[in-house]
């Protein structure tokens, strides 16, 4: 008992002797490279959903058949793109930029990580897609934190929470957080036109041991339902730059 | 105080890792409460992304023969999933559980396939994988008709 009491004073006078050693920026990037490696989800959650009149009107018009882009291999937003239950995404660090991959769609995204950048000042972070948008990356201790904007107006999500939509108006901020190899990505979504409040989806990541991305390799002729009812009335869709 | 807020947020994590996906585009466009099985000769088989397409031609309680569209996983995840879709070959005849498509006709989704010598072929999905990895263990994944 004593022992066990020994014991445990020491590892507690060791711990307070480290934070008092090590320097404060040290101890607050020590978990961040957890955050590189491959990643399937495992499970998600959204709080806080509170529709305006035009955003209940909009989801209600929702067609499933047919409004989501990614039946023309156009991954509408990442919200989309993380609520996609098999494909994995892939996180590599660099000093000042952050390369997310996304499986689902090929979607490589490569995020500027600078203190002070504003994301409207931020360019294109897939330029192959950009009605994905601006996004500029901080580190708020271990915490990876990526700020978008100029986000194009259409399809929110159709999985997870299928039929929301986005406004032109939208700003998301996604908060990445290591745990050894859990990781949650924390997304919060404001769009004053669609939504009352600020919606946040948490996604809960695993790491794929050895886990590496596939090419997707998207066929938008193979992609859709239209290819079973070919009458289908076809929806807008955002621009899709050439490669 | 600060064992109060340790205990939070683990708890906290802890429900949000037992979170599961609410909902997913098989769930959308299949209804996944019915199912039944069709034989048929493999006309097509496509192992694509987003979704794998089987084309099978299936004789019809009125007799006639017509193709069923069959819709499964993305071939990234058969692939990651270590699933053995290749034993199928055009031109076998075979027996595929489907659910049915909620707004289409002649449209399924693959449960499972029983293969010429009783050999069972089927996904067990993106949870079957989320699990083992949480275990650290291998996938498995019981080839049994479902």
């Amino acid at each position: 008992m004593r022992t066990a009491r020994s014991s445990g004073l020491i590892a507690v006078c060791t711990a307070a002797a480290l934070l008092v050693v090590l320097p404060v920026p040290a101890r607050a990037q020590a978990k961040r490279p957890e955050l590189q490696g491959v990643w399937i989800v495992n499970g998600t959650r959204t709080d806080n959903l509170k529709l305006t009149p035009e955003g209940a009107a909009a989801r209600a018009r929702y067609d499933h058949l047919h409004d989501d882009p990614a039946m023309r291999c156009i991954p509408a937003t990442f919200k989309r793109v993380m609520h996609t239950p098999s494909p994995p995404i892939e996180i590599k660090l660099h000093d000042d930029y952050a390369e997310i991959n996304y499986e689902f769609m090929d979607v490589h995204r490569r995020v500027p990580i600078k203190a002070g950048l504003a994301a409207k000042d931020a360019p294109y972070t897939v330029p192959q897609f950009p009605h994905l948008g601006r996004s500029a990356g901080h580190w708020e201790g271990d915490t990876l934190v990526v700020e978008s904007t100029d986000l194009k107006a259409g399809l929110l999500d159709s999985l997870g929470d299928p039929g929301l939509w986005q406004s032109d108006r939208m700003q998301t901020v996604e908060r990445f957080v290591p745990n050894g190899n859990q990781m949650q990505v924390i997304v919060t979504m404001t769009d004053p036109v669609h939504f009352l409040e600020p919606v946040t989806t948490t996604f809960n990541y695993l790491k794929l041991p050895d886990g590496q991305l596939l090419t997707w390799d998207c066929v938008p002729e193979e992609a859709g339902y239209e290819r079973f009812n070919e009458n289908a009335p076809k929806q807008p869709l955002p621009q899709r730059n050439a490669q | 105080m600060s064992r109060t807020i340790t205990v939070a947020v683990c708890a906290a994590w802890l429900c949000l890792g037992g979170a599961a996906i609410a909902h997913h585009s098989v769930g959308i466009n299949f209804d996944n409460t019915k199912a039944f099985n069709l034989t048929g000769v493999l006309k097509e088989i496509d192992i694509r992304n987003p979704h794998s397409q089987i084309t099978l031609t299936a004789q019809g309680a009125d007799g006639v023969a017509k193709d069923w569209f069959i819709e499964w996983s993305d071939k990234n995840a058969l692939i990651r999933r270590k699933v053995k879709y290749e034993q199928m070959k055009i031109g076998d005849t075979v027996t595929i559980r489907v659910s049915p498509s909620r707004r289409l006709e002649n449209v399924g989704y693959f449960q499972s396939a029983t293969l010429a010598g009783g050999v069972i072929l089927r996904d067990c999905g993106a949870g079957a994988l989320a699990d083992a990895v949480e275990k650290g263990a291998d996938l498995d994944c019981p080839q049994v008709a479902r």
